[in-house]
């Protein structure tokens, strides 16, 4: 394990060139700009979400760091060795996971998949098997008895178990997984996520992870990039990514009975009752409960006095509660709602 | 710690052997094959044509054996070709491409070595097939003119390793998802001379048969269909001949493939 970062990229560059056709023999070059100067870092025991809209360049970003596509420049390291100039050694560091739906061989069993690749990293013998019985246990196959099943009986939810399976058999120190629980039902992809946490926090594996699922993220990642037309739009914590699109910070105050049945009269009461620069009154919902909005930064302060004007104006306040934005707020005003977003210049 | 080429083929090799346990009846029908295919050829040949005919065109003595042999030939090219060019092919069908390719090892030793294994078990089922009809037609001679063969098979294999190498770099680039090894292979057998003798091909087409592995096993197989003892010095001059092809294929196989590997990877594998 490097004392560094488990994975570093630094300005990464991959345009793709494709060709459309414009009659029998003519056709037209096409330049895709799948990544304009990504950087990022992923750091050990941590688990880091690569978020981004179809077409945003996650995928080409996940098969530079792996090594199976080389960039047109800038540079990634994993586990200290360049993808480039050491892909072996990068190969030797990582599990990936890219395809839960495929990638392993029908007509073999779970356990004969996972000795072929077992195989290829040269495990053999005893200690192919214990590593195979390691990773069956952890990954839960060994409860539903299905590792002698041919795969083509597997369903969703045990390939997807299969698949992080391979990538933890030679037990590498850095795990890549591209939408690891894309399909999954909710159990499943709770189990795959509660597993993902357990190997960052009690292993110390640096866990990266492509998702397209905003609640996925928020729950399981401690950092996360959005990627948007082949650039980082935003990075940091979900807490932080919050705070991208909040300078104001809505509060819901509930009370105990109706305290007004016209709107108009609850809001300016509320006013009045919370002068305040700081809060601004949102919404009055059914009677019963109040959105105000406070400037980020003094929410503490804000709430308090807010909640002590309207005690002591005789208001019966129930609860308050920050009601954060969630990451799907933060996700669509970075990408702008864009879907397919792929930079194309003919 | 990185893979070495013995890893590669020890994973490829139990794929294999996993493969033919889940799949009995294609196994036993590999067994089957030559005998049905020289059936249909030799029921065809004796109701539209004359076998006897064919035997003195061909040049040899025994038609069925001959055909027998020169089945066991054709399936064993078409299955190294498939093995070696069609492997980039089938894994990326499968999906599984991806992962083959992050074993640490460079990818044109992992393309060479897994390409061994089911060029060595396909040759041997073909020859195992055909070895009691062997037997039936020329007892004990009859089988060790079939260990000759095998031997020539493989000798034969070497060369058309590096010809399926070449095959599967340019698989890697074109990215056609139709299966262009299955209009490669009968253009190979056609160049053989399998079922049909080089001599009545257009002179182009002969020249070309020279540069073939799979010809001179053809070769072998109708000198042990033709003589009652095997010409020695002919072994060793075929022996000579594929072994040059060898050295000279492979070389080139693998300067392409390795030249071949940072244009593959720029573009992606898939």
């Amino acid at each position: 394990m490097s004392s560094g970062n488990a994975i570093l990229a630094e300005g990464l560059l991959k345009d793709y060139v494709t060709y459309i056709r414009k009659g029998f023999l003519r056709k037209r070059k096409r330049i895709i700009h799948a990544l304009r100067g990504v950087s990022f870092r992923v750091r050990w025991s941590e688990v880091f979400g690569l978020l981004g809209p179809n077409g945003a360049g996650k995928t080409t970003t996940v098969k530079i760091i792996t090594t199976l596509l080389l960039p047109d420049g800038g540079r990634a390291l994993v586990n200290g060795f360049d993808v480039v100039k050491n892909p072996i050694k990068v190969r030797e560091s990582i599990g990936v996971v890219l395809n839960v739906e495929r990638g392993f061989f029908w007509k073999l069993t779970g356990r004969e998949n996972l000795k072929y690749f077992g195989m290829l990293r040269g495990l053999k013998g005893k200690d192919l098997e214990e590593a195979i019985d390691r990773v069956v246990k952890l990954v839960g196959l060994d409860e539903l008895r299905s590792i002698d099943k041919l795969y083509e009986e597997y369903s969703l939810g045990m390939k997807a178990r299969l698949a992080l399976a391979r990538a933890l058999l030679h037990d590498p120190p850095i795990l890549i997984l591209d939408e690891p629980t894309l399909g999954l039902d909710p159990p499943a992809a709770r189990g795959i996520r509660e597993l993902l946490v357990r190997l960052a926090k009690r292993e110390g594996k640096a866990v990266m992870i492509t998702t397209h699922n905003m609640f996925e993220a928020e729950i399981i990642c401690d950092y996360v990039a959005i990627i948007s037309s082949g650039k980082i739009s935003a990075q940091g914590t979900v807490h932080e990514l919050k705070r991208l699109v909040a300078d104001k910070i809505p509060v819901s105050i509930k009370f105990s009975g109706k305290i007004a049945s016209d709107l108009n009269a609850v809001s300016k009461l509320l006013f009045e009752s919370t002068l305040s620069p700081h809060i601004r009154i949102k919404e009055v919902r059914d009677g019963f409960e109040a959105r105000i909005l406070v400037d980020a930064g003094n929410e503490e302060k804000a709430i308090a006095s807010s909640i002590n004007a309207l005690v002591s104006k005789g208001f019966n306040v129930r609860r308050a509660e920050v009601v954060e934005p969630s990451l799907e707020d933060v996700f669509i005003a970075v990408t702008k709602g864009d879907g397919e977003n792929a930079v194309i210049n003919d | 710690m990185p893979s070495s080429m013995i890893d590669v083929f020890r994973a490829q090799l139990h794929s294999s052997i996993y493969w033919y346990k889940n799949n009995k009846w294609m196994f036993f029908s590999m067994f089957l094959w030559p005998y049905l295919l020289v059936g249909v050829m030799l029921g065809l040949g004796a109701l539209v044509g004359n076998v006897s005919l064919f035997s003195k065109r061909v040049g040899v003595v025994d038609p069925a054996f001959y055909l027998l042999s020169a089945s066991a030939v054709a399936m064993s090219s078409v299955g190294i070709v498939d093995a070696v060019a069609g492997f980039a092919l089938y894994n990326r069908w499968l999906g599984t491409l991806n992962y083959i390719f992050l074993t640490p090892i460079r990818e044109a030793k992992l393309m060479i070595a897994a390409g061994i294994p089911d060029s060595i078990i396909t040759p041997l089922i073909s020859v195992v097939a055909v070895a009691p009809a062997a037997f039936y037609f020329e007892s004990i001679v009859g089988g060790l003119k079939l260990v000759i063969i095998l031997l020539i098979m493989y000798m034969g294999m070497i060369p058309l390793v590096g010809l399926s190498v070449l095959a599967a770099t340019a698989l890697l680039f074109v990215r056609e998802e139709s299966n262009i090894i299955s209009s490669i292979t009968p253009f190979i057998l056609l160049l053989s001379g399998v079922f049909y003798p080089v001599s009545v091909l257009p002179r182009a087409l002969q020249v070309l048969s020279a540069y073939v592995p799979s010809k001179y096993v053809v070769d072998a197989a109708k000198l042990a269909a033709k003589y009652t003892s095997m010409p020695w010095g002919w072994v060793v001059l075929t022996l000579g001949i594929l072994a040059g092809l060898g050295a000279i294929y492979n070389g080139v196989a693998s300067y392409v493939v390795t030249k071949a590997e940072v244009a593959v990877k720029r573009k992606g594998v898939e």
